[in-house]
């Protein structure tokens, strides 16, 4: 039995608190609306108290597996896990504050872990119903794809295959101003966001002891949404945008996304796992399309393409090079090759999605056989460089009031040296049981 | 000459019919539409709605939205309740439709055929604009007590193609409306009742009921609270303002 701590014994007796108390339902009276459910207090508060469990099976061999267990190998893992989250807000005339507290924990082959932050927490001031000034903490979401954004210049990197989870923000002041106008241009809203980077304030951002600005101007014209973005300061490459939406009909949507870096940063991992860094501008893409059909089957398919990815031959290389360090390590217990290798996946080709052309698709079906609030999905993200991919088909029940529950099974597919074939994983299935409140 | 009374007895004769008439002639149906819209609410208004889902087996899920609406064409809807709904917004200006969702943090563009909510209602019915702005009046049959008229969308982006509405004479309100497609399948029937004083002159139906052949035994049920004359400005109805949309209230 592993060692629980104090305060994950706390987080997983607040959890059991939620869900057990939430489990009987209410059933009101048939037509009765009472206004009491829609008088306002100043503090409104909510969230969710989640548990999951996930069984996963190691792709033994697999340049990541061998990355992340070189020391303890294994070919199962399974993992409990439970999330708290706790959002709010306090309102007055013409300010209100805004917050959401994230506790996560987590019990495994590795022990136990768990993570408390302050996702938001920000003040709202609101002289002109056309002007919002914000300072604190708060997160971005810009850009029109689901799963990518090329235009998300200061949002966090969100995961493709949950891409609605909440994420954290960065600590910054915003002016935001919007004008309505009648005509082809319907609105027009600019954002201007001043982001900091200084020790303890946003330095996962990048360079320190700079100041950074990001824009989004926002028009409405002619039925269609157009964004231009930029971000410009040294902390990071100065970067342009823009992205569009627009509905062709009741049921058919299309988007986009086009951004440029200046002159960017991409580390380049040598056949000796030595790492050099190169300069270069790029251009990366997204374009998508929403369509309902008549069978309510909603499908959601995203093309996107990164000049800043590796390509196929460098991801090649890196997976090669990680191998022989991992393998090496399990030889003769020398990790110089091994941390150069986990310094390069650390450093860029370990993250999500490090190639450069790749197709999203996510097909749900509304409530089939007329049971409601019941959505069976099928999502697979395909790397077309290395036509490697990830399939996850997946059933959502949301029936029960302020119930969510999610099974989920997420199969992983690809040769030798291919990025999903190099995985850590090759399947995980996963349940998750959402209580909001 | 005796022609001359006879043609001046002809033409009082057509001009008492002609002034008679004259009432059903000048229902027009777009007329009687504009009618129609502008005793079911004012120009701008907000309101609280209470949409109840019910399942054949008696089972209900019930969301409760705080709703405003400028002129003909801007609207949008704040979910209070169920918890796991609270703080989505949705928001129209015309034929244009955005879901914000506070986890996903940012609007997107969704389909007036597509449900927020589950159920019969979809996101046109709970985002609906005037029926003079989305449709014209077609054919207009006269009843004892009711008028019948027909109802043509204006664009094929309206989520309905075809609309039959029964209209009681007596109130110049809707009683019951069956949506159509193009093909002439009947997708729902929408039923208004319990007239109610919501104030300020505001009389109309405090429930709309909606059933659908496509969904046996299902019906989705809203209750409206509320409805008060209330201005907004033009900037309450942008994507920058769905997450403040509570702020209203």
């Amino acid at each position: 039995m592993s060692y629980v701590s104090l305060p994950a014994r706390v987080l997983l007796v607040v959890l059991c608190c939620f869900l057990s108390a939430s489990v009987t339902l209410v059933m009101a009276d048939e037509f009765n609306f009472d206004l009491e459910e829609i008088e306002k207090s100043p503090l409104n508060w909510g969230g969710y108290a989640e548990i999951k469990f996930e069984h996963i099976e190691v792709e033994q061999g697999s340049a990541f597996s061998l990355l992340n267990f070189a020391d303890k190998p294994l070919s199962t893992i399974d993992r409990l896990g439970g999330s708290l989250q706790l959002d709010g807000s306090y309102s007055q005339e013409l300010y209100s504050f805004n917050w959401l507290l994230k506790m996560t924990g987590q019990e495994d082959d590795f022990g136990w872990h768990d993570t408390i932050d302050f996702f938001t927490a920000y003040l709202n001031i609101k002289p002109l119903p056309s002007a919002t000034i914000s300072l604190g903490k708060k997160p971005y979401k810009w850009g029109k794809g689901y799963a990518w954004n090329p235009v998300g210049f200061i949002n966090r990197r969100k995961d493709p295959n949950n891409p609605d989870e909440s994420l954290e923000g960065y600590i910054t002041a915003e002016l935001d101003f919007i004008k309505s106008f009648s005509g082809r241009v319907q609105t027009v809203a600019l954002t201007t966001v001043i982001l900091p980077v200084y020790d303890e304030i946003n330095d996962d951002f990048g360079v320190q002891n700079e100041i950074n600005i990001a824009a989004k101007l926002y028009f409405l014209v002619m039925d269609t949404d157009i964004d231009l973005l930029l971000l410009t300061g040294n902390s990071r490459a100065d970067k342009y945008g823009m992205d569009f939406s627009k509905n062709l009909s009741t049921n058919f949507e299309v988007h986009g996304e086009l951004g440029w870096v200046v002159d960017g940063p991409k580390v380049i991992a040598q056949e000796d796992g030595s790492l050099s860094q190169r300069h270069e501008n790029a251009f990366s893409w997204l374009l998508g399309i929403r369509y309902l059909s008549e069978r309510d089957v909603t499908s959601i398919i995203e093309y996107y393409h990164n000049d800043a990815g590796y390509t196929e031959e460098e991801m090649e290389s890196f997976y090669r090079f990680a191998k022989n360090a991992g393998e090496d390590f399990q030889q003769t217990a020398s990790n110089l090759l091994l941390d150069r290798a986990i310094d390069a996946s650390l450093k860029g080709y370990g993250r999500p999605q490090p190639g450069r052309d790749y197709l999203y698709a996510r097909f749900s079906q509304k409530e089939p056989f007329d049971i409601l609030y019941f959505s069976p999905a099928l999502t697979a993200i395909v790397n077309l460089a290395d036509n490697s991919f990830t399939l996850s088909p997946e059933l959502i029940y949301t029936g029960f009031t302020n119930w969510e529950m999610r099974l989920r099974f997420s199969y992983l597919e690809g040769e030798s040296y291919t990025e999903y074939g190099e995985k850590q994983n090759s399947s995980k299935l996963e349940l998750r049981l959402r209580y909001f409140f | 000459m005796n022609i001359y009374p006879k043609r001046l007895m002809l033409f009082g004769v057509f001009i008492t019919a002609l002034f008679f008439t004259t009432p059903l002639l000048a229902m027009d149906g777009n007329e009687l539409l504009r009618q129609v819209d502008a005793n079911m609410q004012p120009q701008s208004y907000e309101m609280y709605r209470k949409l109840i889902n019910i399942e054949p087996d008696g089972s209900k899920k019930e969301f409760v939205l705080y709703t405003v609406k400028k002129g003909q064409d801007k609207m949008v809807a704040l979910f209070l309740s169920p918890a796991s709904e609270k703080g989505r917004a949705t928001l129209r200006l015309g034929d244009n439709m955005w879901l914000y969702i506070p986890n996903v943090g940012r609007p997107i563009r969704i389909t007036s055929l597509q449900s927020v909510v589950g159920g019969i209602f979809n996101n046109s019915d709970i985002l609906r604009l005037d029926y003079s702005l989305e449709y014209d009046a077609g054919e207009l049959v006269e009843n004892e007590d009711t008028y019948q008229l027909e109802l043509n969308a204006k664009s094929s982006s309206i989520a309905y193609d075809r609309l039959n509405m029964t209209i009681d004479k007596k109130t110049i309100q809707p009683l019951t409306i069956e949506c159509y497609t193009a093909s002439g399948m009947l997708i729902k029937s929408l039923h208004y009742s319990k007239i109610k004083d919501f104030g300020d002159g505001l009389v109309r139906p405090s429930v709309l009921e909606t059933d659908s052949p496509l969904h046996k035994g299902y019906r989705s049920v809203m209750l409206f609270a509320k409805v008060t004359k209330k201005e907004f400005a033009d900037e309450v109805f942008t994507l920058n303002y769905m997450s403040k949309v509570d702020e209203l209230r």
